[in-house]
């Protein structure tokens, strides 16, 4: 635990208006097809989500783009901001998670009044750059002091977060049972990060099948109140 | 003795308005049949072969395409490639697409299947520069196991980089390993055993065509799920689950002949031997 502790929780509150609200990932196709009904399934599809997407790019990426904040190569954190995004082949993911890489980007710079947030947003007006939630969390982190771990543990806590925020509107779940699953779901999200911790680089963006199908799906389907 | 158990090198330019092989090169396990010129193509259409029947333990393949200006190619396989269990090594596959502006390639290949404790890691890497267009397909299919299995290969691993101008603009990057993954879970292959993935990169690429691929593939007949989606350039990809590697094929040619009418306004000859 850092003295800036306070400050990286700010960034995983779910009242951080990152437009996370917007966003299901695909977690809405399965809400509509009536494979995620209750808190039970919910959780299977958040655990693979954590452990067989989220892992590979997001938490990959975070602990490379950690590792060369260090080394002040800046050069492979662009490079992994267009490899997360183009990544991503469900359009509505992708341009989803740009935007809330966006939105983060553009209030963590007015807080922290980082350089490299400033360089970040110039580059992704000069379109040299997308925007990704994890690029912009891990420099806060990172300018933070924040562990290498735990600004990774900490980036999936907030994506947890707003994801189970998301299934209590959209299943509809009890507020209670929200918060039993965050707090059940610390033990996935330790597991993960010790995962992340150990992946070699060349594991990068790995998917299942399954996953991103339902992301890809989820823009024919019927009713639709998250944009991803 | 070279480190690859096959090696490919096939080059192709505009002459004078026709397609033309400048440069065939194989050597061992990997070969390439006379180009046949089939009915509805002004371009040849390359046959790749292996030799050796399958590919087997720690065995290295090397392939690159390189197409000048203007060139245009259709790539394709003699039959489906296997891969029998590989005890000590994984089978590496790695293949690199130069595509110069203007250029045309379609590497649309048979399945693939991976038998029992068959492990396979394949790096496809495409070079395009603009005005280039990309018709790439694979299908995954698990090989008939004594046990009955489903899933009883250990490891296929398939990792796809698109760039256009040296600038990445694709990723693709899937490894099933049924051992350690909840194959027939949520999430993961849901209830079927067959993957085939058709990646489309042009840029006459629009929502309407989207649509209308959409609803083709709609229309197909049997049990499947597919997704298809807008990549980050000019370009698509269609994912497709399934339980027969004809259903997916079936669905591939059936996009491809939507493409080949709105773009070329030509049907594609058809492609597979059987």
């Amino acid at each position: 635990m850092t003295n800036h502790a306070l400050s990286l929780f700010q960034l995983c509150d779910s009242t951080f208006p990152n437009g996370s609200f917007s966003q299901s990932f695909g977690l809405e196709t399965y809400i509509q097809r009536d494979i995620v009904t209750d808190a039970e399934s919910f959780s299977d599809w958040l655990k693979v989500y954590i452990h067989e997407q989220l892992a590979y790019a997001d938490g990959l990426a975070a602990r490379i783009a950690y590792d060369a904040l260090e080394e002040e190569d800046y050069d492979t954190l662009w490079e992994l901001d267009r490899k997360l995004t183009v990544q991503n082949l469900a359009r509505e993911s992708r341009a989803g998670t740009q935007r809330m890489g966006e939105s983060m980007l553009e209030i963590s710079e007015a807080i922290y009044e980082l350089p490299l947030l400033a360089t970040y947003k110039e580059k992704i007006r000069e379109k040299e750059a997308f925007g990704h939630p994890a690029i912009v969390f891990t420099i806060v982190g990172y300018a933070l002091q924040a562990e290498k771990d735990t600004t990774i543990l900490y980036y999936l806590y907030s994506t947890v977060t707003s994801l189970v925020q998301n299934a209590v509107r959209a299943i509809p779940l009890g507020q209670t049972t929200g918060q039993k699953i965050i707090y059940t779901f610390q033990k996935e999200l330790r597991q993960a990060t010790d995962k992340i911790m150990q992946l070699d680089r060349d594991e990068f963006g790995v998917v299942s099948p399954g996953l991103e199908l339902s992301q890809m799906q989820h823009e024919r389907v019927g009713i639709r109140i998250f944009s991803s | 003795m070279s480190k690859w158990t096959g090696v490919l090198k096939l080059d192709m330019e505009n002459r004078g308005g026709r397609s033309v092989a400048k440069n065939v090169y194989f050597q061992g396990a990997f070969k390439v049949m006379r180009p046949v010129y089939l009915n509805n193509y002004n371009h040849p259409c390359y046959y790749l072969l292996n030799p050796g029947g399958g590919y087997l333990d720690g065995d290295k393949y090397h392939m690159e395409v390189s197409l000048d200006e203007k060139a245009e190619l259709t790539l394709t396989t003699q039959s489906s490639t296997k891969v029998y269990k590989t005890p000590t090594k994984e089978v590496y596959q790695e293949t690199i697409f130069n595509m110069k502006k203007d250029s045309y390639l379609e590497y649309l290949p048979d399945a693939l299947i991976a038998y029992k404790d068959a492990k396979y890691y394949q790096k496809n890497i495409v070079y395009m520069e603009e005005g280039a267009t990309l018709l790439y397909s694979d299908i995954l299919t698990p090989g008939w196991s004594p046990e009955g299995e489903q899933f009883s290969y250990d490891m296929l691993r398939l990792k796809t980089e698109i760039y256009m101008n040296e600038q990445l603009v694709a990723f693709d990057h899937i490894k099933l390993q049924p051992e350690s993954q909840q194959m027939t879970e949520l999430g993961f292959m849901e209830g079927y055993t067959h993957l085939g993935s058709f990646i489309v990169i042009g840029e006459k690429t629009n929502d309407k065509l989207l649509d209308q691929l959409y609803e083709t593939i709609q229309k197909q007949s049997g049990d499947f799920a597919f997704g298809i989606s807008k990549l980050a350039i000019s370009g698509f990809t269609i994912r497709i689950m399934a339980n027969y590697t004809q259903v997916i094929e079936r669905i591939i040619t059936a996009c491809h002949h939507v493409i080949s009418e709105e773009w070329y306004q030509k049907k594609p000859s058809f492609l597979r031997k059987y």
